[in-house]
């Protein structure tokens, strides 16, 4: 865009100088009125994303509860973190929420993917109904998981079993990350529905012709096709998956096993007021999210 | 998909296979069924008499069909102020962020100002940085402002978003230069052609890029509880979180699920109503166009 509409201006430079030469500073007075427009959008960025980032650095290196100044105590946050068995015990209750809902949920969101990507009357209904959960509210959902993973709730009753699902270090972390599947298919549904209608019909119907059968073509044109997006749709599950916060507070409150890392980043900050310590996880759950999503990537440039 | 006449005579294995198509079809619209039924359980569960809610063995109707339950959150607690509150910070972040990143992405696509590139590049990369990496800084700024506990916390660090100038960007990148050159050159001034000529033609991405924004704001939770958690200022799921805390018992269990159900409705019935615009806003946040 930049090159289309400065290319123009120099060839025609020569030109341009014939008719007037306010020519230029009107245009430049434009360009300042443009500037002007990103400014409001600029401003809030800086104040409340740019400067909270650097900020989130400096007082990884503080002890600072908010009220008194932040006393500078250099890596000791780090050192302090890598020996708590309890912020141990958060990444790991991540990792496995990250693991046990996305990969799950992602794979599930594939093959419906597969399954719904025809115009078969119908089908828009069948879709809906995958699609619902994402148009709703984490904790309205939440809320009524916790009916549901009762003891006598709905899914012991469906599933004729007695298991204590909410209140049980065996347990729980499995009942959340099935409330979370179910909220978080029909999202990947999406995506993975988007990426199968740009797959150009013609190779599929090339590929019938040539007396593939549809396991065949499944295996050596669709899903090669799905790759790139399979790629960004595993970031994306990463992300969404440490960022969990609404179905921990609203179903165990982080107990048994479920303090996920932003639970501990929250009450670290907010029940411990150790907001330099709260900074550092948050440092490391960066640094963690940016190398899962340069991994993938770079996985995705090596395949395409 | 643009190929119409050529591409229809072609369905040869729609044909060929109907009844494996068909079990296919029934195994998925099973499926589907089984995700439904959750919400089938919780809004009868809502107007069951609250002993009727957990026995088992279950049953799925009511004996009494309480309607006057969906009362209940109104009754027992502050539900139609979270309910106002969360309409008046959704609305208004929706208002702000469409306004802003329109702005901001017809600055970023028609303008040729000094450091705009980079301007956009740093923009892109805070897509990189969620809410849960700078929620600690970020409180600690909006609390030395004032603003725990306010409205003004609530709305003003939501007003714009990276993803929504990326969006307004590519959206005005499609227009043709002339049509503004056009209206230059007619004597409009930047903020008329903005308004009269490039608005207008943008009705589409600004109506997506609301509704995403208005949807993600309703279910937003983890920020509205750090700076909007007195009775005042509680959005709906603090609130719900709040009511759950304080009503383990049994017996108000009909009315926690009219509270989930009242909340989830107002995103579910749009989504119902703007399905296309929904899924669009959500392809695009991966990038597929």
């Amino acid at each position: 865009m930049a090159l289309t509409r400065t290319a123009p201006d120099r060839a025609g430079g020569e030109r341009a100088r014939l008719p007037g030469a306010g020519r230029a500073g009107w245009r430049r007075r434009r360009d300042a009125v443009g500037l002007v427009f990103a400014l409001p959008a600029l401003v809030l960025f800086a104040a409340f994303a740019i400067y909270p980032m650097l900020r989130v650095f400096q007082l990884s290196l503080y002890d600072y509860n908010l009220t008194s100044p932040p006393v500078w105590v250099g890596l000791d946050n780090f050192r302090f973190l890598f020996g708590d068995e309890r912020f141990l015990a958060s990444l790991g209750a991540s990792l496995f929420y990250v693991a046990v809902t996305y990969g799950p949920a992602v794979l599930l969101a594939l093959i419906l993917a597969l399954g719904l990507n025809t115009r078969m009357h119908g089908s828009a209904f069948v879709r809906l109904l995958y699609f619902a959960p994402v148009a709703t509210s984490w904790v309205a959902v939440s809320v009524i998981w916790r009916l549901v993973l009762q003891p006598e709730g709905l899914l012991n009753q469906t599933l004729n079993t007695d298991i204590p699902w909410l209140t049980s270090s065996t347990w729980a972390k499995w009942a959340i990350a099935i409330a979370a599947i179910w909220k978080e298919v029909g999202f990947f549904l999406i995506i993975f529905l988007a990426g199968l209608q740009n797959i150009p019909k013609d190779l599929q119907e090339a590929a019938a012709l040539d007396g593939a059968g549809s396991l065949r073509r499944l295996r050596y044109v669709t899903l090669p096709l799905l790759k790139p997006i399979t790629v960004v749709v595993l970031v994306m599950a990463v992300i969404r998956g440490f960022q969990s916060f609404s179905p921990q507070v609203v179903l165990t409150g982080g107990s048994f096993g479920t303090e996920v890392i932003n639970l501990f980043v929250y009450k670290t900050a907010f029940a411990s007021a150790r907001m330099g310590r709260a900074s550092a996880v948050a440092v490391l759950m960066f640094i963690l999210l940016l190398m899962v999503t340069f991994v993938q990537l770079r996985a995705l440039r090596r395949s395409a | 998909m643009s190929a119409g006449i050529v591409a229809r005579p072609a369905p040869v294995s729609r044909r060929r296979r109907p009844v494996g198509k068909i079990v296919v079809f029934v195994l998925l619209l099973a499926g589907g069924l089984v995700f439904a039924s959750v919400f089938v359980y919780a809004a009868l569960s809502a107007v069951k008499p609250a002993d009727e809610v957990l026995t088992s063995p279950m049953r799925w109707l009511p004996t009494q069909w309480l309607w006057g339950n969906f009362t209940l959150p109104f009754e027992q607690a502050p539900f139609a102020r979270y309910y106002l509150n969360s309409t008046v910070v959704g609305v208004s972040v929706t208002l702000l962020n469409v306004v802003t990143c329109t702005l901001a992405g017809y600055s970023f696509s028609k303008f040729a100002y000094r450091g705009r590139n980079v301007l956009f590049l740093v923009v892109l990369a805070t897509l990189m940085v969620p809410l849960e990496v700078i929620y600690v800084p970020l409180y600690a700024l909006v609390f030395d402002l004032g603003w725990v506990n306010s409205f003004a916390g609530l709305i003003i660090p939501s007003a714009t978003s990276a993803f929504g100038i990326f969006l307004m960007r590519q959206s005005i990148d499609g227009l043709p230069d002339e049509l503004l050159k056009a209206a230059r050159i007619d004597g409009a001034g930047e903020l008329r052609i903005l308004w009269n000529v490039v608005t207008p033609m943008m009705v589409s991405p600004m109506a997506a890029l609301a509704l995403f924004i208005f949807m993600t704001n309703w279910d937003s939770h983890l920020w509205p509880l750090l700076v909007g958690n007195d009775e005042e200022h509680r959005t709906l799921p603090v609130g719900l979180a709040a009511m759950q805390a304080n009503n383990l018992g049994s017996g108000g269990l009909p009315m926690m699920m009219a509270a989930a159900l009242l909340a989830l409705l107002p995103t579910l019935l749009l989504f119902l109503v703007l399905q296309r615009k929904f899924v669009e806003g959500i392809t695009m946040t991966a990038g597929i166009k």
